[in-house]
């Protein structure tokens, strides 16, 4: 990536607020288990006491700490939506490159194959496999992964199809490189502003997928999350808890949501409107 | 993003719809022990051998899959563990309340992301345009859970201005103008959460579709003709934008449904997604596997028919090879 794109992006205020509102999750989590904050499984405390000293924002019905349930939550969150981020995007480039490359019968099938994911709506397998198996976590995260890896190898592929006819490439082939070569020196650093925008976009759609399961209860009660936490909050709506209980993790999976969407958008700005993350990766 | 030839789409979800019918007729057998047995296993209960034959017969499908198929095209889907009635007779009650909640929402945004999306084009650079962008950029920022436990809190709990939940007023006979009242007074939280979950992906793209045909030679000489700015926006170059729009709806179709869920769940709107969401809270397995099957296959067949409209929206789009 040239360094102009590159100042470009990070004086797009998009970008820097997104990445602000990052800083400020990072800080929180830090800063939080920094001060030491306490045990989210402990459960010795004073059920639906208030906001103290000792406890920040309050206790829950279960006589957790809803501070300590909060970090723990946005932790839960990042870890299953970089791990989805990462899984689906190695994927898609893997997979996009490959029918770039190879082209005849591979690419028909693994197009047609993506076509098929795409229609099919991943929450529903999820739901399906969360509560028949009841898998963990990191499993339910590669399975989310493995169904919506192809709107990044779409993107690749397109791509990687209109370098693969410049004259570099050409050039490189006549001086007898291997395919492989040609990939890894040339095809795959000049697609890189596709992955962050296609990266930034899955890290999107994980997290509001991460928060919707746990929301739904499919993810093992013992895991702290923002969703379980909106839900459990839910159910005493008529206690005066919203502020302390309720707000809180509704305000910071906002903030994260808030933060991968205002980068995602910025980056298409920057690079390439029709890249496409944001209302291609689905914005849900 | 170069066109795939749409017979090889139709015949890929075919297939993909046959495989899901396939891999719900085997799940059974892939869960360790069978349905009885994953249901009963985490519970207070024991049952005798006798009782689990019992049950088991009743519940599991020992059939082939023709007659699985047979079975699911008569609407025979089973019974529900939890409220021991037939499945169809529950999917098909909620069903309707899904679709007028998901097709208003649905529509509501398309349509005001499209007249957003092409006015705020033509205003490019312009303050109101820079307001909107911001506007649509902090929506598509708020998850729709965030948004719908807010009104939710806000205006039904609060300002008691619409029902916390429900579809409609029960035991209230009202008739006629009263009933439809009710029933929007009922839909419209859930309807403006899932329409601000929608607009800005509507809006951005038709944006970005308009910013580009904007920048076209024949919008030139439809001004140089004299046109009224009104038509040239609209009928020479809107309508370009019109089938991108079409075309991704298929894309996030399938993404859409997950908001549907959660909003029903925050609502308690009687649609599927809340049926399901029960069915998940009360563990009733045959219930999940009917209404994931359904929907899968729903959104399925919703793209397919797409697949037929773009060619009847484009004349551009034909059916090569």
């Amino acid at each position: 990536m040239s360094p102009d794109v590159w100042k470009k992006l990070t004086s797009d205020p998009l970008f820097i607020l997104g990445t602000a509102l990052f800083a400020i999750m990072a800080f929180l989590l830090v800063g939080g288990s920094w001060l030491g904050v306490h045990d989210p499984h402990d459960m010795s405390f004073a059920p639906l006491s208030s906001p103290s000293l000792q406890h920040w924002l309050g206790v829950n019905d279960g006589g957790m700490d809803i501070f300590a349930e909060l970090l723990a939550g946005i932790k839960n969150t990042l870890v299953f939506s970089l791990l989805v981020g990462f899984a689906s995007l190695l994927l898609g480039v893997v997979i996009g490159m490959l029918c770039a490359w190879v082209g005849g019968l591979t690419d028909q099938l693994l197009m047609r194959f993506s076509d098929i994911l795409l229609a099919i709506p991943s929450v529903m397998i999820l739901i399906l496999v969360a509560a028949f198996f009841r898998v963990s976590a990191p499993v339910l995260g590669l399975i989310l992964a493995a169904m919506t890896w192809p709107t990044t190898a779409k993107i690749v592929r397109a791509q990687a199809l209109v370098i693969r006819k410049s004259l570099h490439i050409q050039a490189a082939r006549h001086m007898g490189a291997s395919g492989f070569y040609i990939i890894r020196r040339h095809m795959l650093p000049e697609l890189f502003p596709v992955y962050l925008v296609g990266f930034a976009a899955k890290l999107r759609m994980a997290i509001s997928m991460e928060t919707t399961l746990s929301f739904l209860g499919l993810f093992d009660p013992a895991r702290k999350s923002l969703g379980m936490m909106i839900n459990y909050a839910l159910k005493y709506y008529y206690l005066d808890i919203w502020w302390n209980w309720f707000l809180p993790p509704v305000l910071c999976l906002t903030m994260l949501i808030m933060a991968t969407t205002l980068i995602t958008l910025s980056m298409e700005r920057v690079f390439d409107p029709r890249l496409g993350g944001f209302v291609e990766a689905g914005s849900r | 993003m170069p066109a795939t030839p749409r017979k090889h789409i139709i015949s890929a979800y075919l297939l993909a719809g046959l495989i899901l019918i396939v891999a719900s007729y085997s799940l059974p057998l892939w869960l360790p022990g069978d349905f009885v047995t994953a249901a009963y296993s985490g519970s207070e209960i024991t049952l005798t051998a006798a009782q689990a034959q019992k049950v088991r017969a009743f519940y599991a499908h020992d059939q082939s899959l023709g007659s699985y198929m047979a079975d699911m095209f008569t609407l025979k889907w089973g019974y529900s563990y939890i409220f021991q009635v037939p499945i169809s007779e529950l999917i098909l009650e909620a069903l309707p309340w899904t679709l007028v909640l998901m097709g208003s929402a649905h529509v509501l945004a398309t349509v005001i992301g499209f007249i957003a999306g092409v006015e705020m084009a033509w205003r490019r650079g312009s303050l109101v345009e820079k307001f909107g962008v911001g506007g649509a950029t902090v929506m598509a920022g708020i998850p729709e859970l965030g948004v719908g436990v807010i009104l939710l809190l806000v205006f039904s709990l609060h300002l008691g201005w619409f029902p916390a939940a429900g579809g409609k007023t029960v035991y209230a006979d009202y008739a006629g103008c009263a009933q439809l009242l009710d029933l929007g007074r009922h839909l419209a939280l859930p309807l403006t959460t899932l329409f601000l979950a929608y607009l800005p992906a509507n809006f951005f793209l038709t944006r970005g579709s308009m910013v580009l045909i904007l920048g076209q030679q024949f919008l030139e000489t439809a001004r140089v003709k004299g046109l009224p700015p009104v038509r040239i926006r609209y009928a020479h170059a809107a309508r370009n934008a019109l089938l991108p729009l079409a075309t991704h709806f298929g894309m996030r179709f399938a993404f859409m449904v997950t908001g549907a869920v959660v909003v029903e769940t925050i609502f308690a709107y009687p649609g599927l997604g809340a049926l399901l969401f029960n069915a998940i809270t009360l563990r009733d397995l045959p219930l999940i596997q009917a209404i994931v099957l359904f929907s899968s296959l729903a959104v399925l067949a919703v793209n397919l028919c797409l697949e037929f409209v773009y060619a009847f929206l484009d004349p551009r789009v034909r059916y090569v090879s």
